[in-house]
């Protein structure tokens, strides 16, 4: 597929390295020369420099002959305006923008044929903030991830000493509890994917993601670990678009507290929020953090745009008490440090967003897509199209369907009924399946199951 | 006479026409059938495109057969086109593409439009008529190529291609 990408920044560079991978042909275009050379050293990709909406730029990008434009460049009306251009005078079929301020969300006309032409926008603020919010939800897991509208949850927890579920088969987690269907799909042991089968033992610090219908979550992981304390007060570090967001999302069910070390944003917030308590000041003062009542805090979670300042305070958060902290982390080489470290939770906001884009990238009717552990899996959700001759997945039993080592079909979704996969489910046309990919090299492969034959009308 | 002769008028076949994607290929089919049978190009467009993203209707050797439902549409139409340089099309094989038949059917599609497509398979199987096909010095003769075929009948034995 030709990709134009435009905007080489957090979001647009992930993107980029995601899908040049796949045999994609890539095109980023930026104003910021270093930056492109940047991406161009270490991904094999197309640059052009130059201001993203500007027709002569898309042209020069290989806007006759793209596919997809994925309009990432830190500016809404940017993006917007390459949509348009790219619709009306390049004829891009598939176009995508990122569009952070929600006065362009509020009327359907401004995105729609009549307006930018937009097929997809994306608000990463937004996607984190949900992300965040089913953190603390459910404190017990690394991840909770929906589909098939919220019908369906993949949970990742990890494997505690003591835990219920150690030093015991993947078995007999649903013998326990028959009231409740669930099944692991992957298990991920010192960072490496096994296949699960019923006999695999779990060991202490398994990550061990399941997947249940949503409904059953909370009856699935207490089957899995203790249940933590429900969280009741939260602290965030970082008064931004993103601890904005969150502190309005939260602040009806928990107690809020938002440190913020700009005083005029302090008081742009303070006029937003309705409950949540703002301060003024630094998130990494010991002092301060001790004064608000650190040591009681069930959620620290830090959300600056400064990566260094979000480790920081989170390590200093945990040391004073707090019971869990989750940090923000663009670089991805801190991310694979803190992980499971010190840091319970490390979020990297280009992967926590980018399923929505490969969610338009994959082959077949793939409607949602989890890029996992830091973007080396993946789980998604695809429709199955066809009739026995020309889908190679209706009407056959799981069991009987040829898939790549690491894959597992974890759960169908037909009209409202949630099923979890087992050996001798059978496949039906119009299914919803859920797939989890531990080895994403092998996702070509997975895609060319749901492609219909070529006699598919 | 094929099901697939009925629905392709001597108009409906392009000699080497030089593309470089199959973006630009859909655009030009678009505009083809906007010109000879009066549907809007971005709807012919579109609903190739949406066809092609659930899977790819590469055949292989060099062969694909884009199709796509059409509202409003009566009777199926066809079109044949083939390209001065082939375009990378996503093929079982991953070999490009040069030989395009574009087949239009109405929104409700029925048992003879599977036919079509099936006749479709048939006929590019045959290796000796790609051949013909890609050396046909005219889209004349191109035309007759495809309109004298004809398909097997079921049951009945063919020479191995």
């Amino acid at each position: 597929m030709k990709i134009i990408i435009l905007g080489a920044g957090q979001v647009g560079g992930s993107v980029a390295e995601s899908l040049v991978s796949e045999q994609n042909d890539i095109t980023v275009v930026d104003i910021d020369p270093p930056r492109l050379r940047a991406l161009q050293d270490r991904l094999d990709l197309r640059t052009v420099t130059g201001s993203a909406a500007h027709p002569s730029v898309l042209a020069e990008a290989g806007a006759d002959d793209a596919d997809l434009l994925i309009a990432v460049t830190q500016s809404d009306e940017t993006n917007l305006a390459a949509c348009k251009i790219a619709a009306r005078m390049f004829n891009i079929p598939r176009r995508v923008a990122r569009v952070r301020a929600t006065d362009f969300l509020n009327d359907e006309r401004l995105l729609g044929a009549e307006g930018f032409e937009v097929d997809l926008s994306i608000c990463p603020e937004q996607v984190l903030t949900e992300y965040i919010v089913k953190l603390i939800e459910f404190p017990e897991a690394l991840q909770v991830l929906d589909f098939a509208d919220g019908v369906v949850s993949l949970v990742a927890v990890r494997a505690y000493r003591g835990g219920p579920m150690v030093g015991h088969p993947v078995k007999e987690i649903r013998s326990h509890n028959p009231s409740i269907d669930t099944r692991i799909v992957a298990i991920f042991r010192r960072n490496h994917p096994i296949v699960p089968d019923g006999e695999t033992l779990i060991e202490v610090d398994d990550e061990v993601f399941c997947l249940a219908a949503s409904r059953d979550i909370r009856k699935v992981m207490r089957e899995l670990r203790r249940m933590d304390r429900p969280v009741r007060r939260i602290m965030i570090a970082g008064g931004g678009n993103i601890g904005q967001r969150l502190a309005r999302a939260l602040e009806r069910d928990y107690s809020v507290r938002v440190i913020e070390h700009n005083k005029r944003r302090c008081e742009m917030l303070a006029a937003r929020v309705h409950e949540a308590l703002v301060l003024n000041g630094d998130a990494t003062d010991e002092e301060l953090l001790v004064q608000e009542g650190i040591g009681d805090m069930d959620l620290f979670v830090a959300v600056t745009n400064n990566d260094e300042n979000n480790i920081m305070s989170c390590l200093l958060a945990k040391r004073l008490g707090a019971r869990r902290v989750v940090a923000l982390i663009n670089r991805r080489s801190y991310v694979d440090l803190l992980q499971s470290g010190e840091i319970d939770i490390a979020i990297s906001p280009a992967q926590a967003t980018i399923g929505k884009l490969l969610a338009h990238v994959r082959r077949g009717d793939v409607v949602a897509v989890h890029s996992l552990r830091r973007g080396a899996a993946e789980a998604l959700e695809a429709v199955v199209h066809g009739d026995r001759e020309s889908s190679k997945l209706v009407g056959k039993r799981v069991e009987d369907i040829d898939l790549p080592a690491g894959t597992t079909i974890g759960a169908v979704v037909r009209g409202d009924e949630v099923l979890m996969a087992h050996h001798d489910t059978v496949i039906e046309a119009e299914d919803h399946v859920i797939v989890f990919v531990a080895d994403k090299k092998t996702l070509p492969r997975v895609e060319k199951l749901f492609q219909v034959g070529v006699r598919f009308l | 006479m094929s099901l697939v002769a009925q629905l392709l008028p001597s108009a409906n076949v392009l000699l080497d026409l030089s593309v470089s994607s199959k973006k630009r290929l859909f655009e030009q089919i678009g505009l083809l059938f906007e010109n000879n049978h009066g549907l809007a190009r971005n709807v012919v467009f579109d609903s190739l495109f949406a066809r092609e993203r659930l899977g790819s209707t590469g055949l292989g050797q060099e062969v694909a057969i884009p199709h796509g439902r059409i509202k409003g549409l009566k009777e199926a139409l066809g079109a044949f086109v083939r390209l001065e340089q082939p375009v990378p099309f996503d093929a079982p094989d991953g070999q490009p593409v040069r030989l395009v038949f574009v087949l239009l059917v109405p929104e409700q599609a029925t048992e003879k439009h599977l036919q079509i497509l099936s006749e479709l398979a048939q006929m590019f199987s045959d290796r000796a008529l790609r051949e013909q096909m890609t050396a046909a010095p005219d889209a004349e003769s191109l035309h007759k190529l495809i309109s004298t075929w004809q398909p097997d009948v079921p049951g009945q034995r063919r020479a191995v291609a």
